[in-house]
């Protein structure tokens, strides 16, 4: 197991490199670059465009530009955002952005799999039932409204149905503004989780269906197998058949689901983050991708696919860990 | 309970040792805005009180909070209201008033200027105000090399060579120019920043610190409380993509008539938000106090306003800026190709055919849903230099317009008279050899200029030209634009109050003529006299004088149709009935953006 976890992480270092070549040859296949905007300001001269080029490096050949990138990068130096001036990782995860994204991202997981796999469970157990098609229903409904008009239709609901304003309570952010310069309080605290609730309905209901569905398709599929029926032949009590022998087994490719939910922790709820206006690193990888501002761009790729490959390795991992059958020797 | 009571004293007392504790008495040369004095365009306007939090919603993020490394208005936005210049533009007017400056002499041949500094201002941490700040701005960050500065490029003198900026005493300094250059004036405004906290970051002053290290001072990331301006607020704040907090800098040189030091508000906090749909959504639930609507809102706000207190905004003003179609009159001259759509380009009646169908009326009743103004010249609207004002000159209406109006049937005889007519019976008008000719129309995935696009492809079609319309991305599009491969084009641009800034566009060799870039090496008349009138307008410090050259330029540039203009939105916002000269003085931003935010003279009706 350990030579193999060893391989695994050995793997991953060509890997990134073939990632970035990619990544890096994609930023420069798009049209225009950083400075595109400035070519269409009628107060920046064309030799001041020039001196920006040079200092970018844009003038470079591409093969040029991606071994200076690399060279810098394989001592440590990411580079510097050419829009906010700060080291890439600094732009990326500065202001608390980092803290916002793994804590909402956990909670919101969190919720999504305490939640689901019930409902998965209940759906299998009851198939066919009314309560079944209702919770199918509503499970699909999550998954098929996009993210970002979910969230504007509950702040649509919020201003204008129950006009929460009147009770002073404000839509959008992580805090109303008249906590802004208040020491951490009760009430404060009931505000963050007054702004948080939205953000775990809209990304936790996007990521329930598809978990409700392949909890009840695998419980179903265990339940008909012949141990079920010899666990039910033996008379154990329903409950205990079911929660002990068949689900047991049916969780088994959920682990795999979790150990790739890795990278969307980081990265993931890009647009919802941004209707509700919540400090994510997706956020503002976004804006840097907008701006093709390229330091970051390459940056936050090479964290995110680095935060891919560690997922995969985990849900190998864990797989391993829960299922005795599964062996890497 | 204690520990956390400490805390908040401390930061009380470090947010106190930031910003200084103000002036004892109102300093001699203050600057006082006439408000409520008759005769004054602040006549309407009333005296207000201090205190209390105005609340603005924001789309974006800011970059960095320094001034002069800014490229883009989610920066300036901040660093305008911190750092103020020698001059401004006035609010409402547009002309150019003085600022930290109190005034200024002209030689008599108009090539030395001298300014003369308020005394007795302090910088937001009590530090003096000095010519030594102006000299460190000017000579150490705008004209040097190693900082990758914004505004160099606006004070190049048309010979090429920078004004000359020296210091004759702590409150005087002289700028001494190689040649008459009106719009000096103008580039002069840049925000004065403060030499006894940047000069350590300046390589040229410093030499421990490494070459540019100036362009990555003052990034998001630094110590608030390092922060020193002049302007009327200050940043105190900054939750990234939550809010920016700004607050009153305690050494703000503006009074009002009644001695009330400004901003009358003690902070401002912005809400960034992540679109207009969520921005007017928080001004309906009453979290921000004024909102800067589109007209697709109006159905929406208007018939609220009475219930919730707050009014909408439907101005008579038009943002700055153009916005056009550019026929690319240099088509297939790169690879040799096109060369009779080129010649036809070329042709000025083919140019006016296409401006005749050009459906201005409907654009602005379908795409600006009634709220917006038909464009034809170059200079932005609410210029003063605009040839449709009677701000300078005059007397000038907007009978010097140049129109081309909406007659398809003046349009058709036009093209029948080029000999661009249908040939082969396939009910497409063809280039007079009996080529087929086809027009691409392109403009980049945003929704006003799809809307303009479509319009504009319906009339060209409706005429017997064969239009397609494509939306490409935006960085294929400049790129079109540049190399000179697209045929007709739709796009815009900024402007602003000095028709000089348009100099990059409209002479025959800028770098923005990209209707005919062959221009610069073969220009015609009327090219070689609008780069004359250009030259006129920036060389005379009579602004009558330049207004006349400008108003012949506009003229010139409508009759020459290698932009051709389409409209421009009307300026709209909502204010709640509590915010106090919101009126006439939008918090958000005026047309212009920037210079004319008038944050510092809006207050809270209900203290």
């Amino acid at each position: 197991m350990l030579t193999y976890m060893v391989r695994r992480v050995l793997y991953m270092i060509p890997l990134l490199l073939i990632v970035s070549l990619i990544a890096f040859s994609l930023i420069k296949l798009m049209p225009g670059d950083y400075l595109t905007t400035a070519r269409f300001n009628p107060q920046i001269t064309a030799e001041t465009l020039q001196q920006q080029i040079e200092r970018f490096g844009l003038d470079k050949p591409f093969l040029v530009q991606y071994w200076y990138w690399l060279r810098n990068v394989v001592q440590g130096d990411f580079g510097t955002s050419f829009d906010t001036r700060m080291p890439v990782f600094t732009t990326l995860f500065f202001g608390n952005r980092l803290l916002w994204t793994i804590l909402i991202a956990t909670t919101t997981l969190i919720l999504t799999w305490v939640l689901a796999i019930p409902i998965g469970i209940y759906s299998a157990t009851h198939q066919y039932k009314p309560s079944d098609h209702v919770v199918t229903f509503f499970g699909f409904l999550g998954l098929s409204i996009p993210n970002f008009f979910f969230a504007l239709v509950i702040l649509w609901i919020l201003v204008v149905i129950f006009r929460v304003g009147n009770y002073g309570l404000g839509v959008g952010g992580l805090v109303d503004s008249r906590f802004f310069d208040q020491p951490f309080s009760w009430a404060k605290f009931c505000n963050y989780l007054w702004h948080l609730w939205p953000i775990w309905v809209v990304i936790g209901t996007s990521g329930m269906a598809g978990l409700i569905r392949l909890m009840r398709g695998n419980l179903l599929d265990t339940l008909s197998l012949p141990y079920v029926q010899t666990a039910r032949s033996k008379g154990l009590k329903e409950s205990v058949v079911i929660y002990k022998h068949a689900v047991r087994n049916a969780i088994n490719p959920l682990i795999t689901v979790l150990g790739l939910s890795l990278p969307g922790l980081v990265n993931g709820s890009i647009v919802t983050a941004i209707v509700l206006n919540i400090p994510t690193v997706g956020r503002a990888y976004w804006s840097a991708l907008q701006r093709q501002d390229e330091p970051v761009v390459m940056g936050g790729l090479l964290f995110f696919s680095l935060f891919l490959l560690i997922g995969n390795v985990i849900a190998d991992f864990l797989l391993a860990w829960v299922d005795p059958r599964i062996r890497y020797d | 309970m204690r520990n956390t009571l400490i805390l908040v004293g401390l930061l009380a007392a470090c947010s106190l040792a930031a910003l200084g504790q103000g002036y004892a008495t109102q300093p001699a040369d203050a600057l006082v805005f006439p408000i409520g004095v008759e005769g004054t365009v602040y006549e309407d306007m009333e005296l207000g009180v201090r205190g209390g939090t105005l609340h603005i919603p924001n789309i974006e993020d800011p970059r960095a909070w320094n001034n002069h490394t800014a490229h883009e208005t989610s920066t300036t936005w901040f660093t305008y209201r911190m750092h103020r210049g020698l001059v401004n533009l006035d609010h409402i007017s547009g002309a150019i008033v003085p600022d930290l400056a109190k005034g200024w002499e002209i030689s008599e041949d108009g090539l030395v200027i001298t300014f003369h500094l308020r005394e007795g201002l302090k910088w937001s941490d009590g530090m003096p105000i000095t010519a030594d700040d102006v000299l460190f701005t000017y000579n150490d960050v705008v004209l040097n090399e190693d900082v990758d500065c914004n505004s160099r490029d606006g004070q190049i003198l048309p010979d090429g060579t920078f004004p000359v900026c020296e210091k004759l005493d702590d409150y005087t300094v002289r700028f001494t120019l190689s040649t008459i250059y009106r719009p000096f004036l103008n580039s002069v405004g840049v925000g004065i920043m403060p030499k006894h906290k940047l000069a350590q970051y300046v390589h040229k002053l410093n030499p421990d610190v490494p070459a540019g290290t100036f362009n990555e001072t003052w990034t998001l990331d630094m110590d608030l409380s390092e922060l020193v301006g002049n302007g009327p607020w200050i940043v105190t704040d900054y939750a990234v993509n939550v809010s920016v907090t700004m607050e009153r800098n305690p050494y703000y040189y503006g009074y009002d008539p009644a001695g009330t030091q400004l901003p009358y508000y003690d902070k401002i906090v912005n809400h960034i938000v992540a679109n207009q749909d969520v921005s007017m959504l928080k001004f309906r639930n009453g979290e921000v106090d004024v909102y800067a609507l589109r007209p697709e809102d109006i159905p929406i706000l208007l018939p609220e306003g009475p219930a919730k207190r707050f009014q909408v905004m439907v101005t008579d003003l038009a943002g700055y800026g153009t916005t056009w179609i550019c026929p690319n009159q240099d088509i297939g001259l790169g690879d040799g190709t096109d060369a009779e759509k080129r010649e036809l380009y070329r042709n000025v009646e083919f140019r006016e055919a296409i401006a005749h169908l050009l459906d201005k009326d409907t654009m602005v009743q379908n795409v600006l849903n009634g709220l917006g103004t038909a464009q034809w010249t170059g200079v932005s609207l609410p210029s003063p230099f605009y040839a449709g004002r009677d701000y300078y000159g005059g007397p000038t209406t907007e009978s010097d317009a140049v129109w081309f109006e909406y007659d398809p049937a003046l349009a058709a005889s036009k093209l029948d008279a080029l000999g661009v007519v249908d040939q082969d019976g396939d009910g497409w008008r063809d280039l007079p050899s009996g080529a087929p000719l086809t027009i691409e129309i392109n403009t980049n995935d945003n929704t006003t200029r799809i809307a303009y696009c479509l319009i504009i492809q319906d009339d060209l079609r409706a005429a017997g030209l064969n239009a397609q319309f494509q939306v490409v991305d935006f960085n294929t599009l400049v790129n079109k634009l540049f190399a000179a491969t697209g045929d007709i084009i739709q796009l815009g641009l900024t402007g602003g109050d000095e028709p000089n800034s348009g100099k990059n566009v409209y002479t025959s060799c800028g770098s923005l003529h990209a209707y005919r870039y062959s221009a610069c090496e073969d220009p015609d008349e009327v090219d070689l006299r609008i780069d004359e009138l250009m030259d006129l307008g920036a060389n005379t410090f009579d602004l009558d004088e330049a207004f006349e050259y400008y108003k012949e330029y506009q003229i010139l540039l409508a009759h020459q149709l290698g932009y051709i203009y389409l409209c421009q939105p009307t300026f709209l916002y909502a204010h709640y009935d509590y915010v106090g000269n919101a009126f006439k003085a939008s918090p958000i931003s005026t047309p212009g953006g920037n210079n004319g935010n008038l944050t510092e003279l809006c207050f809270d009706k209900r203290l």
